[in-house]
């Protein structure tokens, strides 16, 4: 499967064992450069420090009846000397260090700009036409299949991680971003671009890269078309603490040529069908929380295959009243969600007022209610659901 | 109290009181002797470092593998899903949490809080500090005794609200408490608002120690003794004496505006009502980061002492190190901001890396003229001189690991990755712990008059050495290739290096385990402690070990150096077993 690799070739022993890969970018490869200058430094100073110590341990352990040698207590030029030395080392690191940094922060003119969105515990972007990535996709997946054939006799044991979103960006494409928090602070981490920021809810943080070329070796696969096409996936990590699922807070960034680039954007920017929208909004923003097979997450389940959960079932709050699973109910839910809390359920949605297009709020009524056996666009079900209203009007 | 001191004979230990059980504890628990608080408050935080290395090795255990989901067939046929990895699942009822994530970040807030607040800062100090500050500067006991006894009152109160906290089933806001995250997450219910009162009040302690310890400085040394007569300890802890006292009413403030922020939604850190959340992290860290001096200032006095009494030479740089105790206090305060690198503005963020490269001179000072203590000495392989070597070479490491993280660029990637972890281990663990374990293997038999087995001793040196570095020093290269701090979960490319860290963790306590055992046995069945077993200069081995209720029986005159091993023999030595050198040196 196409697992982001932090594996690469070609590079110097020491380096390829601290950072396991290159840095994808410039700015990364220099500031990777920047550390291993330090970490040399560091290394030398190390070594002299604790070969002195060990040799005068050696030399000078403690022998019955001999008396420790006399020795100056302080010598001027030896202290100057080694205050000299480091300070004007630090120096060094300390003016490399800003310009690394100018680097990895300040986008070029021309840089696309990408607007990230964070809220627990997931992570959106959206593209400069408007559109965004429905895509995901299933990491560290694992299965003994292979081995089975080859005569294994272990039970057939499939390991699936977890699925995550995949954002596109184009190759050798300098990309800014603009990043805001609905909710508390995430932080925006592409270990192999070697930078972060804290995405904060009360103002914009970003900061610049650029994308790297495709060597014709890399190829990921597409879930679209079940095909390889030229590609290049990273990790992107949530760093900063933010509750239960913040390890679970992580996307892929996809490197794909422009061609690919530009028609996946096209046609995430074109109309669709209602539920399948919502179906994908559903696996990239509510899925870490929601289950649709009934299970309870951190929020409640969409399916109605306990009998008494999902569209057009009674909801009991967790102030006492109760309140009908209709339209209206879900919407102010995603709107306002901590209006209507479900008993057994903490306070702990995000609002995404101003978040969602009409049409996003839209798809995903739809695919919850295509998950209720008490769904009013299946026509088997009117009956059931016109009980539902019923009931939804009496409680007012 | 007097009226018991009274009964007491000249000569008699500190520790001898009236007979019976009640007595005695009455005896303990409404002293004002120093050595007494000293020894409490030594128990008090021994027992919150177990707290808190319970808690350590369950986020170790739970990091061996990656979680799962698993589709496999049952014996029926049928497929099913289970979750592997998981390992905290089964707390999750008892702890009231959710799901098994809740539990480990509850237990990784647990971790923290415990050993920042509750052992790390009080550690040497409080302990150690208290028992031998007075003796060392030749004083009967500190400036203010019934405020030292209140301050050990106030810390076991702040201990029993973190306790009573984690009964509750702990919080999981993170030891830092960030908002808005820590003024939203399980808003109701107030064990958060506890661990944060817990905090506030371990505050008030620290601040009425430290005090304490600056006025007894000041005014009690012996006739004889002037600034720079002191022994390097009491330098040490002097200096983190005056961070403790201007720095700690900050973060007491900091806590309370979180508390009103929770309780009354005042807004001050909300953005939604125009607050900052990042105004919190510079409240904050404002404290912190001089509290990072709070608790390595005095290991690094531990270790000047160590050094210079095992090897029996006069410390390197006496004033040179003196004063960079002094010139780290001082630059702590202005270096909080290397902690919001990746929150704040460009400007600020290179004025903040500038100045924390100033604190690295100092540190670097203090590690060279160690060093060169060493040269030309008569060194001694004990417990004591092993834990300060092995301080050398692991603090070492923390304070060169520092420097990518003060470069700016290269800590935007090491931010709140392992990195920073391994990073602040080596210098808290590897700096303060072993200088603690050092110290109190150093000053065992002065505080309770027993000879422990060397051999048991070095054991459990060696295997906490081993222990630690398989621990710790594995997660710097995941903090370098990508994995993230405070993760319950991970991809499955960590999972080598979280292994052998794990492994690291069962060395670990297995060599803790050992130090306690040999100190059971020392206090159960050790030889007789003689008063001045390592042959040292400072006045505590002049006393009886242990010492006696006022500590002197005359009030002593210092005639000599803290380090003139090359002068004078030691108290309690006979001139045929202590050589000293034909020509010794001048100064």
């Amino acid at each position: 499967m196409n697992t982001p690799t932090l594996a690469s070739a070609n590079m110097p022993f020491f380096q390829k064992l601290i950072f396991g890969s290159h840095g994808a970018s410039e700015a990364a490869a220099w500031s990777d450069g920047l550390f291993m200058m330090i970490t040399w430094f560091s290394a030398f100073c190390f070594i002299i420090l604790m070969g002195l110590m060990v040799a005068f341990v050696i030399i000078y352990r403690r022998r019955p009846g001999v008396a420790a040698q006399p020795s100056p207590h302080h010598n001027l030029n030896l202290e100057i000397l080694w205050t000299v030395v480091p300070s004007a080392s630090m120096l060094v690191f300390f003016v490399l260090g800003v310009r690394g940094y100018a680097m990895k922060m300040v986008a070029p003119d021309a840089a696309m700009e990408l607007k990230v969105d964070a809220w627990k515990w997931a992570w959106k972007v959206t593209y400069p036409n408007g559109a965004s990535s429905p895509e995901t996709n299933f990491l560290s997946f694992q299965s003994n299949m292979d081995e089975l054939e080859a005569g294994s006799t272990d039970p057939w044991m499939e390991t699936k991680g977890l699925e995550y979103p995949v954002f596109y960006v184009p190759e050798d494409t300098a990309v800014s971003l603009r990043m805001n928090s609905q909710d508390v602070i995430h932080s925006f981490w592409i270990p192999e671009f070697r930078t972060k920021m804290d995405v904060i809810p009360n103002r914009y943080t970003g900061y610049a890269f650029h994308t790297p070329k495709l060597r014709d070796s890399e190829t990921v696969l597409d879930t679209t078309s079940m095909m390889q096409i030229p590609g290049r996936d990273m990790w992107i990590f949530c760093a900063e603490y933010c509750g239960d699922e913040h390890s679970r807070m992580a996307a892929t960034l996809r490197i794909v040529p422009q061609e690919t680039y530009d028609a996946k954007i096209k046609e995430w920017g074109t109309p669709k069908d209602p539920i399948v929208l919502g179906e994908s909004l559903y696996k990239t923003m509510c899925k870490i929380c929601h289950s649709v097979d009934g299970t309870p997450g951190t929020g409640p389940t969409w399916s109605s295959t306990n009998g008494s959960t999902g569209f057009g079932y009674e909801a009991a709050l967790a102030n006492g009243q109760s309140v009908m699973r209709d339209d209206n109910y879900y919407r102010r839910s995603i709107l306002d969600p901590n209006a209507e809390v479900v008993t057994g359920f903490v306070p702990s949605m995000p609002a995404f007022q101003g978040q969602l297009s009409e049409d996003d709020i839209h798809g995903l009524i739809m695919y919850i209610q295509s998950l209720s056996d008490r769904n009013p666009n299946a026509s088997e079900s009117g009956e059931e659901n016109q009980q539902a209203d019923d009931s939804a009007g009496s409680e007012g | 109290m007097s009226s018991t001191d009274h009964a007491h004979h000249e000569g008699e230990s500190y520790f001898d009181g009236p007979p019976g059980v009640l007595s005695k504890v009455w005896q303990w628990m409404s002293t004002v002797d120093h050595k007494k608080i000293g020894v409490m408050y030594l128990f008090a935080v021994l027992f919150m470092f177990f707290l808190g290395g319970v808690s350590a090795l369950a986020v170790r255990y739970e990091l061996l593998d990656p979680v799962r989901t698993v589709e496999t067939m049952n014996e029926a046929g049928e497929m099913i899903q289970y979750t592997s990895g998981e390992r905290l699942a089964g707390l999750t009822n008892i702890m009231g949490a959710k799901n098994a994530n809740e539990v480990y970040n509850r237990i990784f807030t647990l971790h923290g809080a415990i050993m920042v607040f509750m052992f790390i800062i009080p550690s040497i100090p409080a302990s150690l500090g208290n028992f031998f500050l007075p003796i060392m500067l030749g004083a009967k006991d500190v400036a203010f005794p019934r405020l030292n006894l209140l301050s050990w009152y106030i810390y076991v109160i702040g201990c029993l609200f973190g306790v009573f906290s984690i009964l509750l089933g702990g919080v999981d806001t993170g030891w830092t408490f960030y908002t808005p995250y820590s003024t939203t997450t399980d808003a109701d219910h107030w064990r958060v608002i506890l661990m944060i009162l817990a905090a506030f009040i371990l505050g008030f302690s620290s601040i009425l120690t430290g005090m304490n310890f600056v006025v007894t400085v000041h005014k009690l040394r012996a006739p004889g003794m002037g600034w720079f007569d002191m022994p390097l300890f009491i330098w040490g802890v002097y200096a983190t004496a005056i961070i403790q006292v201007l720095a700690t009413p900050v973060v007491g403030i900091t806590l309370l505006l979180l508390v009103f922020e929770r309780v009354m939604h005042i807004g001050i850190f909300d953005p939604s009502m125009g607050g900052d959340p990042v105004l919190y992290q510079h409240f904050f860290w404002f404290y912190s980061h001089p509290v990072v001096y709070v608790m390595i200032l005095p290991g690094m006095g531990i270790i000047s002492e160590l050094i210079a009494v095992h090897s029996r030479k006069h410390i390197f740089g006496y004033r040179a190190i003196a004063f960079s105790s002094l010139g780290i206090a001082a630059v702590s305060f202005l270096v909080w901001g290397h902690h919001i690198f990746t929150a704040m503005g460009e400007l600020a963020a290179v004025l903040f890396s500038g100045l924390t490269f100033l604190v690295a001179i100092p540190t670097a000072i203090k590690v060279f003229n160690w060093i060169a203590t060493l040269y030309k000495g008569s060194i001694a392989i004990n417990t004591p001189m092993l834990y300060g070597l092995i301080f050398l070479f692991t603090f070492s490491i923390g304070g060169l690991t520092g420097l990518p993280l003060a470069t700016l660029a290269t800590d935007l990637h090491l931010h709140d990755t392992y990195y920073v972890v391994a990073h602040f281990h080596y210098t808290m663990m590897g700096g303060t712990v072993m200088a603690f374990m050092g110290g109190l293997h150093h000053w065992w038999p002065k505080m309770f008059g027993k000879m422990y087995s060397e051999k048991g001793a070095i054991t459990g040196t060696v295997l906490v050495f081993i222990g630690f570095n398989l621990t710790f020093f594995t997660q710097f290269f995941l903090g370098t290739q990508g994995m993230p701090r405070r993760y319950a979960n991970y991809v499955d490319e960590f999972q080598t290096l979280h292994i052998i860290s794990t492994y690291g963790s069962w060395i670990l306590l297995l060599g803790f385990l050992v130090h306690l055992g040999t100190f059971i046995v020392s206090l159960i069945a050790g030889d007789k402690a003689p008063p001045n077993p390592w042959g040292g200069l400072t006045l505590e081995w002049e006393t009886e070990s242990p010492p006696i209720e006022h500590n002197f029986h005359h009030e002593p005159v210092v005639t000599h150096g803290p380090y003139d091993f090359d002068k004078v023999v030691p108290p309690h030595w006979d001139p045929k077993d202590y050589p000293l050198p034909e020509n010794p040196s001048s100064h």
